[in-house]
């Protein structure tokens, strides 16, 4: 499955996600690569009701997952009634059109 | 460092303001500065202003290059600064340094923002631009949806309500009813924002938990200061108002990269800074401006920036200690909340209120022998935090 990219710092061990030129702890500047796991937790949320320009939708879910190899990273949550803490499965798939293209980011169901 | 003063205070009202563009708002308010600075026909060095997004919102961008022609303030050096919501607070900083190193001794700061010209949703997409490109902003984070996260965690951490923050807004909104530069006018009631059956349609969900009345207004705007020495002050019989301190820091561009998010670290060291340089302390503080542009900053931002202890701040809001007339009033203007929220023009809006409070110009909010005054200028979504500490001499 396609998914994000996180960086992990060869000299510290520092999860980052997005991507720095040096490590946010110890200013290192040589990273692995890695994906996050296939689940994680619900850290917060909130129901955007007022979306901006470009996004043709009523209501969207937005959260921040913590992944259990330790990536943190905003989403797309697909859960009728989210909780703080909830375990969610993450998914791949369009989130936004820019420009007339499809734009690809993560969206998270939860996990049975 | 030599000490700076303001000599020179003006702002135009913030509301929607069709029949102005952004430099009309400018010069305006730029004018009243140079007027209220007795600065007659003598030069001014150089022009900073602060401005987010005029290329987005109004198609024009060197608008400081244009504000220096239309002022006829040629060849003062001129300068836009961006810094997001913290524009005007990054003016305000590059003037003052301009004058304490003494390569200019007049400096003239505008900070405007023409919002209105775009729709509502326009303009949430332009203010999101802000965001994390990659990690945000392709999922439709707005910044009221970056609040509602921040809220709902602060909620979970220290016990705030729904009523605390409707608090900060009823506060806020009695506050601009003193303000004739207020854009809202408007008195509120927690019955109609959180208890009568039209509860919700009055204060609808914006990004839960943060409703409408938890936002600021989208508004047109432009507020000026004018800085001097304080020499050219006493020539020009200004009463002096000094820049005791400033302070700036930084934080990660992502909320979700910060150990703790709901620890504003910003926050707490902009504003150690300027009460370090200015050695004044948070109890010293007469009257404070706050970066509300949700209900929830004022609380954290008072916590943060070293005012009440954390998880406190929502307790002496409703004691009613940051009220005109309470221990430390906090937004007597309104704050972003009344007084609106032109994203350029605020940092400098909070600085003109501080210079009017501290000068006992205030009128109807004025808080009684104010002599220290604090601002903070809180950019993205705390990841570039300008603070000031202001003192009067008289």
């Amino acid at each position: 499955m396609n998914t994000i990219t996180a960086y992990k710092c060869k000299k510290c061990g520092l999860v980052m996600y997005p991507h720095h030129f040096r490590c946010l702890k110890c200013n290192g500047r040589e990273f692995e690569e890695i994906k996050p796991s296939a689940n994680g937790k619900l850290l917060t949320y909130t129901i955007i009701e007022q979306l901006p320009w470009g996004i043709d939708e009523r209501e969207r879910v937005l959260g921040v997952v913590e992944f259990d190899n330790g990536v943190k990273a905003l989403g797309v949550i697909k859960a009728k009634d989210p909780k703080l803490g909830m375990k969610l499965k993450a998914g791949w798939e369009p989130v936004r059109v820019i420009g007339g293209e499809k734009v690809y980011g993560l969206s998270f169901q939860p996990t049975k | 460092m030599r000490p700076v003063v303001i000599a020179g205070v003006g702002m135009i009202p913030f509301e929607r303001r069709d029949e102005d563009s952004l430099v009309d708002m400018l010069a305006m308010a730029g004018l009243k500065a140079m007027d209220d600075a007795n600065l007659g026909d003598r030069p001014v060095d150089a022009v900073y202003v602060g401005n987010m997004a005029s290329g987005l919102f109004n198609h024009q961008v060197s608008v400081a290059s244009a504000l220096v022609d239309r002022l006829s303030l040629m060849p003062a050096a001129a300068d836009r600064i961006e810094n997001g919501p913290a524009s005007g607070g990054s003016a305000v900083k590059n003037g003052f340094l301009a004058v304490a190193s003494g390569y200019c001794d007049i400096v003239l700061v505008v900070g405007g923002e023409k919002m209105r010209e775009v729709i509502g949703p326009k303009a949430t997409d332009i203010v999101a631009c802000m965001t994390h490109p990659n990690a945000e902003y392709i999922y439709g984070v707005t910044l009221p949806a970056l609040a509602g996260m921040f809220t709902r965690l602060y909620m979970e951490k220290y016990g705030v309500t729904r009523e605390h923050l409707t608090l900060v807004a009823i506060k806020n909104q009695e506050n601009g009813l003193l303000n004739p530069y207020a854009h809202i006018q408007m008195k509120i009631t927690m019955e109609g924002v959180l208890t009568h059956p039209q509860a919700h349609v009055n204060s609808p969900v914006v990004a839960d938990p943060i409703h409408l009345y938890d936002c600021c207004p989208v508004s047109d705007g432009a507020a000026a200061v004018l800085l001097t020495t304080e020499d050219i002050a006493n020539e020009l019989k200004r009463p002096i108002v000094t820049i005791a301190g400033v302070g700036q820091a930084t934080d990660t561009h992502t909320l979700q990269e910060r150990s703790d998010p709901t620890d504003l670290k910003a926050v707490t060291i902009a504003s150690q800074k300027a009460f370090s340089m200015s050695g004044i302390k948070p109890k010293d503080i007469d009257v404070a401006e706050l970066h509300d542009a949700f209900t929830i900053l004022e609380i954290a931002e008072s916590e943060h920036a070293g005012f009440f202890p954390k998880g406190q701040g929502a307790n002496a809001l409703a004691a009613g200690e940051t009220q005109i007339g309470g221990k430390l009033p906090i937004n007597p203007s309104g704050g972003l909340k009344a007084r609106g929220h032109p994203v350029g023009a605020t940092g400098v809006a909070q600085i003109v209120e501080l210079v009017w409070q501290l000068r006992g110009e205030a009128g109807k909010r004025q808080v009684k022998g104010a002599v220290n005054g604090f601002s903070l200028n809180f950019g993205g979504f705390g990841n570039n935090v300008i603070a000031f500490v202001l003192r009067s001499k008289s």
